[in-house]
């Protein structure tokens, strides 16, 4: 598969963003965290702030902890919260950014996370917008607009900036860019032989909420720019979407299995995926109202019920033309273990082979995964 | 056309010698520390069994665990793929397999030797021959006499734990109690195969199942998941050797 010059962007990043963040504050900007995308970047933005992601993908912080939280518990929320925690006494570094926060902007998803903000008040001030979890009541979104208008008020406090109906409207404008960009990129992977690997697609998508949202567009188009000169040429290969949790930046554990063992993946139904970008923000209504309706429909599987989610992979799979799906969760995700048999059900309907794979950030069951996706890849050609 | 098929399994490696699609012989071995050594043994005493010499050998296939270390094999293949080969040479009719080996245990859905689903269990001994394996050594018994202890057993002990070193523990405080052995080895062999029955069921192998893999011996285990499933269970004379029996029948085409 080729190379693109303009991942090197995306992957050798990190330094340049530290540099901006730690300038800006400087400047007396304020930068705020945050773990999911239920969070409206659009208002985080309108009030003048930049915001980063902190959701751990590395294992090294996972033990940090387990100091403080039960073992039984997600991956992603133990490498999260050592990150944040984590004093150096245990001779383990977290990555820099998690330590230049001015606020965490959290949101009720799921258990695990819930508890572990109220953890985190006594590291970092932490701000928790409230999700109603059955969203196609029609109470909800009334209540769900009521909390962005409250966090709005939250971010106005913070910042000391007013946001404005034109600011609000600008960055919804701004970042539907970004969402219409990630479009024109899975659509390029609809070719076959697909021209850009799913390792590739995840750095990028990695960096979604890392990088500032200027520099992720700029980076994004000279992407997109390189990806559209690669003819379809060469074999079929066997392609996979891959469906489930999120693969928080440093987690490429799975995907690189897959691709090792002669897969394509060719589109992602996850947060890092087609969740983050897949629908619009209206841009005719009332900014607000435009924004609570966007991000009340985001499949995640804290929702009841989802049956969204499950239409949305069937869809993928179709629009995609894949050969089999990959169903990725992380231990103890109970909200996507337990979708996994609907999502099966549904999937066998349409004939659709699937793979589950439950997994956590160790490299203690790469051997056993490549030998479950090895015989996936024979049972699909 | 003479093959060789090579199942490199973390207990044992299994060899069987093929020539134009018969079975020849086979010969299974201990693995030991060395995959690749194990594997190069086990390939000389096949051939030396068949009175075949190495240059008379067309190809080597190799399967399981530690196939990625046998350099000299031509082709690897999964062991998934490999035991629904294996077994639909043998019984061309099986619409599922269950196979429970040293450290995992799976389940196959087939259809006419191909596979339309598996599962594999989880990440840890539960459901499979190292459970049983280390469980035994609490009863004293040696594993090939654990099965047909069991049998004798009128009523089976309850053992809950998954995890094998806990279970282990029941067992010892179960024997405190003053337990009969064969009860104990009963719920033992019952927990192995509630678990395999478990993903048996989620795969949907209902009926011509097939059993095979070095637990598959055990006559306790296979009454047990017989009785779980209500099915009868297909077991090959040497159910040990599907797996590389069906690695020699990669280029085998399927109806």
């Amino acid at each position: 598969m080729q190379q693109f010059d303009s991942l090197n962007y995306f992957t050798n990043s990190y330094n340049l963003r530290i540099f901006q963040i730690a300038e800006e504050r400087k400047a007396g900007k304020k930068i705020v965290g945050t773990f999911c995308l239920f969070v409206p970047d659009e208002i985080i933005f309108a009030a003048g702030a930049d915001r980063v992601i902190l959701c751990g993908g590395k294992n090294d912080t996972v033990s940090i902890a387990e100091q403080y939280l039960p073992r039984n518990i997600c991956p992603l929320v133990k490498s999260s919260f050592g990150s944040i925690v984590n004093n150096g006494c245990s001779g383990v570094k977290s990555c820099s950014h998690f330590g230049m926060i001015d606020m965490i902007v959290a949101e009720n998803t799921c258990d695990s996370k819930k508890k572990m903000y109220e953890l985190l008040g006594d590291y970092v001030p932490t701000y928790v917008i409230d999700l109603p979890q059955r969203p196609d009541s029609p109470e909800a979104l009334n209540y769900f607009l009521g909390e962005l208008d409250k966090f709005k008020g939250s971010m106005e406090k913070l910042t000391g900036n007013k946001i404005t109906f034109e600011q609000l409207k600008k960055e919804i404008e701004s970042l539907n860019e970004t969402r219409k960009l990630l479009h024109r990129l899975y659509e390029l992977r609809k070719m076959d032989p697909t021209p850009i690997t799913g390792v590739d697609v995840l750095k990028v998508l990695q960096k979604q909420y890392f990088l500032s949202a200027d520099e992720f567009k700029k980076s994004l188009h000279m992407l997109i720019g390189e990806v559209k000169q690669v003819k379809a040429e060469g074999d079929h290969k066997t392609r996979i979407m891959v469906s489930g949790c999120p693969m928080a930046g440093g987690n490429t554990k799975v995907p690189e299995i897959i691709e090792n063992k002669g897969g394509v993946i060719v589109a992602e139904e996850s947060c890092t995926g087609t969740r983050s970008f897949w629908d619009l923000v209206d841009e005719d209504k009332d900014p607000m109202l435009a924004l609570a309706e966007r991000y009340i429909k985001i499949p995640c599987s804290c929702m009841s019920p989802n049956n969204r989610r499950i239409d949305n992979i069937l869809e993928l799979a179709r629009e995609f033309k894949v050969d089999g799906v990959v169903y990725y969760t992380l231990q103890f995700c109970h909200g996507y273990n337990i979708e996994k048999y609907m999502v099966q059900q549904a999937l066998k309907n349409e004939g659709i082979p699937m793979l589950a794979i439950e997994t956590d950030y160790s490299d203690s069951d790469v051997e056993q995964i490549g030998l479950r996706v090895d015989a996936f890849m024979e049972m699909l050609s | 056309m003479i093959s060789v098929g090579i199942d490199s399994g973390s207990a044992t490696t299994k060899a069987v010698l093929v020539k134009d699609c018969r079975l020849i012989t086979h010969i299974i071995l201990p693995t030991a520390f060395d995959f690749l050594l194990a594997a190069e043994k086990t390939y000389k005493s096949v051939l030396s069994n068949a009175g075949i010499a190495e240059t008379d050998v067309n190809s080597v296939y190799a399967t399981g665990y530690g196939r990625n270390s046998i350099k000299f094999a031509d082709r690897t293949i999964s062991e998934i793929t490999a035991h629904a080969m294996g077994v639909y040479h043998l019984y061309p009719d099986v619409n599922g397999i269950i196979d429970i080996g040293g450290q995992d245990s799976k389940v196959i859905s087939v259809n006419g030797g191909k596979v339309t689903d598996f599962l594999m269990n989880d990440k840890c001994a539960a459901g499979t021959g190292k459970f049983l394996e280390y469980t035994a050594r609490a009863l004293e018994v040696p594993i090939e006499e654990l099965g047909s202890l069991a049998l004798v057993s009128k009523e089976p002990a309850s053992i809950t734990s998954m995890c094998t070193v806990f279970a282990e523990s029941e067992a010892i405080s179960l024997r405190a109690r003053g337990f009969k052995k064969e009860d104990i080895a009963a719920g033992l062999i019952e927990s192995v195969s509630r678990r395999v029955a478990v993903m048996a069921r989620q795969a949907g192998l209902k009926q011509n199942v097939a059993f095979v893999g070095g637990v598959a011996k055990n006559a306790g285990i296979k009454a047990a998941l017989e009785k779980e499933l209500g099915v009868s269970l297909y077991v090959p004379p040497e159910p040990q050797i599907t797996g590389a029996l069906g690695a020699t029948l990669i280029n085998y085409k399927l109806k």
